[in-house]
C-alpha cells in the first residue's frame, strides 16, 4: 500500500502560547481534493511505549500512566474506539516506522511544549496509519497518584495527547489569564482537550469531560449514540455577515454539562453533537483564552472582535435529531 | 402543601358563610347526575431550579462560567371536565387541559461579563386526568345557589417543546377547593342547571420538564361554566 505522508504535528499541552497546529474539534485531512475527517480505520489501535524513562518516571510508570489514559477513552460508553498495548520498544516516538509509539524525548528548544502528537496518514484513504506521542523530558514529570508539586502529571497529559492520537483537535472550553513573563495560566477548563495544561502538580486533567466524550463519540459512534443523543446546528453572524471561528458552547440546563464547537466555514455554520435531549442555553464567545493557532491554521482569519453573547431562545435538542438552524447574532466589541 | 390547599379552600368557604336559618346541604342544590364544564385555567410559576456552568480549576474546584436559573412561567389555558354524581355529595370527574407556559432560562454572572439574558421558549402542555369532588356538608341559607367543595385528583401530562421536536411526559396531582354557583336551576327539566365554578388548587407535577428528580408545585386557579343534566 502506498503510504505517505502528511505529517501533522500537533503541538499540544503547552503551558504558554501554543505552537502552530492544525486543529478543529476533529482533525481534517485533504485526500484527492476532498476534506476528510482524520481517524483510525481499524481498532484496536496498537501502541508501543519507549523503554526509556526519565527522572522519577520509569518506562513501566509511563506505560501504566498511558494505559490508564487509554482506558479512560476506551471506557466512553458511546464510543467504539479501543486501544491495545503492543509492548515496549527501543524506538523513539519520532520515527516514521509504522508503529504508534509513546515515549520521552528531550526537546528543550520547545520551552512551552509539554507533549505533542504527530501523525502519518495514508494519502490514498486519509486513514491514520501511525501516531506518535512524545513527552518533553525537558520538563519534570510525575506519576504520583495524588500528583506531585512542581511536576506535571503524566496521566493528565497522556489523556490529552491520546485524544489527539484518536483524531480530536483542541477544545476552547477553558478560561485563562496572561502570566507575567509570557504564556497563560489556566483558571478553569472543562475539556481535557483544552490546549493549555493545568499547573504543575495538578491532577485535575485526569477525567474526561462532557466535551471530550461528545467529541470521541462523534468520531467513533457506538451503540445508540446517534439515536439517543442529538445536536444543535446554526450560524453565527455579525452585522449580518457570517463569521468564522466563533466558539459556540451548548449548556445542558438539566445536567450542567457543556459541549463546545466553532463556526467552521465561510457561512458561519456550526454544529455541536453528542448532546443529551432537552433544553440547552447557547453561549457564543470569541477565542480569547488561547492563541487562535491552537485551534486553526494560521492562514485562517478568525473573527475575535465581538462580545460574548447568549442566544435569547431556549434551544431544544431532540432525541436522535437536530435542533434546526439557530441563528446567533453577535455585536462587535 | 396539603395544609396550604385545605386552608385555601376553607378561606373560600368561610367567605361564603352566612348564618344558617333553615339549612340544607348544598349538595342537594346540585341536581342532576352529569355535569359538563368548560373554562379557563391559570397555572402559576414553577421554579425549576438553578444550575451553574462550571469549569474545573487546577485544584479540582469549580470556576463558574455563568449561572442559569430556570422556571416555567405562569400561563393561562383551557380546561374541560365531565363529572358524574356518585353519591349525594360525591362526584367523579375526568378532565383535560391545555396551556402554553413559557420555559425561561435566566442567565447571569457571566465570567466574561456578558450581559444577563433570558432564553425562552413556549411549551405546549396537555393534561388528562381524573378526580373526585366532595361537596362540603356546609350549612347555608335556604335558597342559596352556592355549593362549596373540595377536590383531589391526578393524571397524565405531556409537554411538547417548540417545533414539536421533543416530547416530555409526566404525572400531575392536584388538590384544593372551590365553589359552584348555579346561575340557572331547572330541577324538573332535562337540562337541570347552568352554573359557574371557581376553584383554587395546588398543582404538583413530577417528571415532564424536570431538571432533577423532584416534584414541582404551583398554585392554579380554574374558572369555568358548567351545565348539568
Amino acid at each position: 500500500m502506498k503510504r505517505s505522508l502528511a505529517m501533522v504535528l500537533v503541538a499540544s499541552m503547552v503551558f504558554g502560547s501554543a505552537q502552530p497546529a492544525l486543529a478543529y474539534l476533529k482533525f481534517g485531512v485533504t485526500v484527492g481534493g476532498a476534506q476528510m475527517t482524520l481517524k483510525w480505520a481499524q481498532t484496536p489501535v496498537r501502541y508501543f511505549v519507549t523503554d526509556q524513562g526519565v527522572t522519577g518516571v520509569s518506562a513501566t510508570d509511563l506505560q501504566a500512566a498511558a494505559g490508564r489514559a487509554f482506558a479512560a477513552w476506551q471506557a466512553v460508553p458511546t464510543a467504539s474506539i479501543a486501544y491495545q498495548f503492543a509492548g515496549f520498544t527501543a524506538a523513539t516516538p519520532d520515527r516514521d516506522d509504522g508503529l504508534s509509539t509513546l515515549g520521552f524525548r528531550s526537546r528543550p528548544e520547545l520551552d512551552r511544549v509539554l507533549a505533542a502528537t504527530s501523525f502519518v496518514v495514508d494519502a490514498a484513504t486519509g486513514a491514520l496509519v501511525e501516531a506518535d506521542i512524545f513527552f518533553n523530558s525537558a520538563f519534570p514529570w510525575s506519576v504520583a497518584p495524588a500528583g506531585e508539586a512542581n511536576r506535571y502529571d503524566l496521566e493528565s497529559i497522556a489523556l490529552h495527547e491520546i485524544g489527539h492520537l484518536s483524531g480530536l483537535g483542541h477544545s476552547a472550553l477553558g478560561e485563562t489569564e496572561l502570566r507575567e513573563g509570557g504564556g497563560r495560566r489556566v483558571l478553569g477548563a472543562e475539556a481535557v482537550m483544552f490546549p493549555i495544561a493545568f499547573a504543575a502538580g495538578s491532577i485535575a486533567g485526569r477525567t474526561l469531560r462532557a466535551d471530550d466524550i461528545a467529541g470521541i463519540s462523534d468520531l467513533y459512534p457506538d451503540g445508540d449514540f446517534n439515536q439517543a443523543l442529538g445536536s444543535i446546528s446554526g450560524r453565527v453572524t455579525k452585522d449580518g455577515q457570517p463569521i468564522f471561528g466563533a466558539h459556540v458552547v451548548a449548556f445542558d440546563v438539566a445536567r450542567g454539562s457543556m459541549v463546545g464547537t466553532f463556526s467552521l466555514n465561510a457561512q458561519g455554520d456550526f454544529s455541536v453533537g453528542g448532546l443529551s435531549p432537552g433544553p440547552h442555553a447557547l453561549r457564543v464567545e470569541p477565542i480569547d483564552d488561547a492563541d487562535v493557532e491552537s485551534f486553526f491554521e494560521a492562514a485562517r482569519t478568525v473573527d475575535v472582535d465581538f462580545r460574548v453573547a447568549f442566544v435569547d431562545r431556549v434551544v431544544i435538542v431532540p432525541r436522535g435529531g437536530d435542533s434546526g438552524e439557530v441563528t446567533v447574532k453577535v455585536v462587535r466589541k | 402543601m396539603f395544609a396550604w390547599a385545605a386552608g385555601m379552600a376553607l378561606v373560600i368557604v368561610s367567605a361564603l358563610d352566612v348564618p344558617a336559618a333553615r339549612a340544607q346541604s348544598p349538595a342537594a342544590l346540585q341536581r342532576g347526575r352529569f355535569e359538563v364544564a368548560l373554562g379557563s385555567l391559570w397555572i402559576g410559576q414553577q421554579a425549576l431550579g438553578s444550575r451553574d456552568a462550571n469549569e474545573t480549576t487546577s485544584a479540582g474546584s469549580s470556576l463558574k462560567l455563568f449561572g442559569a436559573s430556570s422556571d416555567l412561567a405562569g400561563a393561562a389555558g383551557l380546561e374541560g371536565r365531565v363529572g358524574v354524581r356518585l353519591r349525594g355529595s360525591l362526584e367523579a370527574e375526568v378532565e383535560a387541559s391545555y396551556a402554553r407556559p413559557p420555559l425561561r432560562i435566566a442567565i447571569s454572572n457571566d465570567f466574561e461579563s456578558a450581559a444577563p439574558a433570558t432564553a425562552t421558549e413556549t411549551i405546549q402542555q396537555f393534561t388528562i386526568g381524573a378526580g373526585v369532588v366532595w361537596y362540603l356538608p356546609y350549612r347555608v341559607r335556604r335558597g342559596t345557589r352556592v355549593a362549596p367543595f373540595m377536590m383531589a385528583g391526578g393524571g397524565y401530562l405531556r409537554q411538547l417543546h417548540e417545533a414539536a421536536i421533543l416530547l416530555e411526559t409526566g404525572r400531575f396531582y392536584q388538590f384544593g377547593g372551590g365553589v359552584k354557583y348555579l346561575l340557572v336551576s331547572r330541577p324538573t327539566k332535562p337540562l337541570k342547571g347552568v352554573g359557574a365554578r371557581l376553584d383554587v388548587r395546588a398543582l404538583v407535577r413530577s417528571k415532564g420538564i424536570a431538571f432533577d428528580a423532584g416534584h414541582y408545585t404551583s398554585p392554579a386557579i380554574g374558572v369555568s361554566l358548567f351545565v348539568r343534566f
